[in-house]
């Protein structure tokens, strides 16, 4: 109770929520448009996909994150798709966790002009929620047609009247590239061990600025390709396609609120070093 | 039940499915065999797809069960809670069996997708945003050059902190190239024998369940 008395009304922290929020707030609503300089990281993944990937390729797109993490890892999602989709690929969307169906309509609403003049079934097809974790993922490279029967809308993975793209695609031999844009850690590592390790099938990380550090290794080790991490590497490659995302428009709000915690850490060194600074009071009463 | 039926046999078949796995993954010994391996490794991983997705729906009714239980235990704080849990599993639920029966994919269904585009995934991120101030208030609090391990974590968080946003360009263009050189090498360093490890910790749980000296999986003992 004591402790609730002497609470502040309005302490220094609450004063930098506040000032938080409105340097979150405001450049979301007025961006002030500060220019991006592009990480030699998401240079290396745009490369790739302009420099090495073959025109009209099978591409798998796994989808598994929760709309927690879609503010980082949908404008990913979206700049890569309209990159493979200008190269003509054909991407082959699935989920290894139960919110992709959603989040797949959802990108699908949201970057409705990435996917503008593409055809269901003939240069997409999602095949839905595939449950079974690391499993299902060795169980698609070896055979989407043995794994999955029909796709998220219900048509048949071999009525190749609706999906005609799928005759060809069967196994993972079948694609050139696989992108998972996860907010998981283990993720990476399921498609690591069956999909590269097992049938060298190259992969791009999509990934959450706090995942980063944890899957570089493998981009490192050339398990991966490369990986786009967090809203940042969304903007750059955004800027890269060409195309004004919510990655874009996020990172001035990003760079304000960066701004201000650091001037936060500043201010917290200074009282740290004042207080310290300050001759301790003789303690009364004892030898 | 006796203990051979409970344990022993459960053991058995769990260290035998990990002998395969790993001779259906590591080795090759002709086409055929091979052949047949590949088989039974497909028909094992969709056994565990299978598993998986029964262990979905076993979620979801241990989850009512629960708050039914708690309905019935008449708790005052948690009642209201469990309510919304119900209501909502149920509801979900429903419009997830009109969605078959109409023929439709359930995701496509106008009034689920409503209640998870307009209720579930405000909700969600919300929760997610909510970290901001946390992290904001524990960098103010925690980022203090208390010692030289702490200035040089300093040093780095500001460095990365810069070098991810624009702002940082703006002030000094070395701050993003310094930013991938630490993510490239010191980060590195440090997460590569952090895999390993996890590797060797793997190779070390598989091995003691095959010899049956890993037992937690079964639960409690009894």
């Amino acid at each position: 109770m004591a402790k609730e008395e002497k609470r502040k009304p309005f302490g220094m922290a609450h004063v930098l929520y506040t000032l938080l929020i409105i340097s979150v707030a405001l450049p979301l609503l007025y961006p002030v448009g500060l220019p991006i300089g592009i990480s030699s990281t998401t240079k290396d993944v745009y490369n790739y996909i302009e420099n090495t990937l073959p025109a009209g390729s099978a591409v798998l797109v796994d989808l598994y994150y929760e709309m927690a993490a879609r503010a980082e890892l949908e404008p990913q999602a979206a700049a890569v798709v309209k990159h493979l989709f200008e190269k003509n690929c054909k991407l082959v969307f699935v989920s290894t966790v139960t919110y992709g169906p959603i989040v797949f309509e959802l990108l699908k609403s949201t970057a409705s002009d990435v996917f503008a003049g593409k055809e269901y079934g003939r240069d997409y097809v999602f095949l839905g929620y595939v449950a079974g974790n690391e499993p299902a993922v060795r169980s698609l490279a070896e055979s989407i047609r043995g794994t999955v029967a029909a796709d998220n809308y219900g048509n048949s993975i071999t009525d190749y009247n609706k999906l005609p793209m799928m005759r060809n695609i069967d196994k993972a031999e079948d694609f050139k590239l696989v992108f998972i844009v996860s907010s998981g850690t283990d993720t990476f590592g399921w498609y690591v061990r069956q999909w590269y390790t097992a049938h060298n099938i190259p992969l791009l990380f999509g990934a959450l600025s706090v995942i980063g550090p944890s899957i570089k290794p493998y981009v490192d080790a050339k398990q991966a390709i490369g990986m786009l991490t967090g809203q940042r590497s969304a903007a750059e490659y955004e800027v890269l396609v060409g195309r004004k995302g919510l990655g874009l428009a996020a990172m001035d709000a990003q760079s304000f609120a960066h701004a201000l915690i650091l001037i936060f850490i500043i201010i917290g060194n200074v009282v740290f070093f004042a207080t310290r600074a300050k001759p301790k009071p003789k303690e009364v009463g004892k030898k | 039940m006796s203990v051979v039926v409970r344990r022993t046999i459960p053991q058995i078949i769990v260290a035998l499915v990990i002998v395969l796995m790993v001779v259906f993954y590591f080795f090759y010994i002709n086409a055929d065999v091979s052949k047949g391996f590949t088989t039974a490794d497909k028909a094992l991983s969709d056994w565990a797809i299978v598993i998986t997705a029964i262990a979905a729906i076993v979620g979801g009714i241990d989850i009512l069960r629960y708050h039914v239980n708690q309905i019935r235990k008449r708790e005052k704080r948690q009642i209201v809670f469990s309510c919304v849990v119900i209501v909502m599993e149920i509801v979900m639920v429903l419009l997830a069996c009109y969605a078959l029966y109409s023929g439709i994919a359930i995701t496509t269904q106008p009034n689920f997708q409503w209640l998870y585009t307009y209720l579930y995934a405000p909700a969600d991120a919300a929760m997610y945003s909510i970290l901001v101030f946390y992290i904001a208030s524990a960098s103010y609090r925690t980022f203090r050059a208390r010692n030289p391990p702490a200035v040089l974590l300093l040093i780095v968080a500001i460095i990365v902190m810069l070098g991810n946003t624009s702002l940082g360009a703006m002030i000094w263009e070395g701050f993003l190239p310094l930013r991938d050189w630490i993510y490239n090498v010191p980060n590195t360093a440090a997460f590569r024998p952090i895999t390993m490890g996890i590797g060797f910790g793997l190779i070390i749980l598989g091995l003691r369940l095959i010899i049956g000296k890993e037992t937690t999986w079964m639960g409690r003992r009894e």
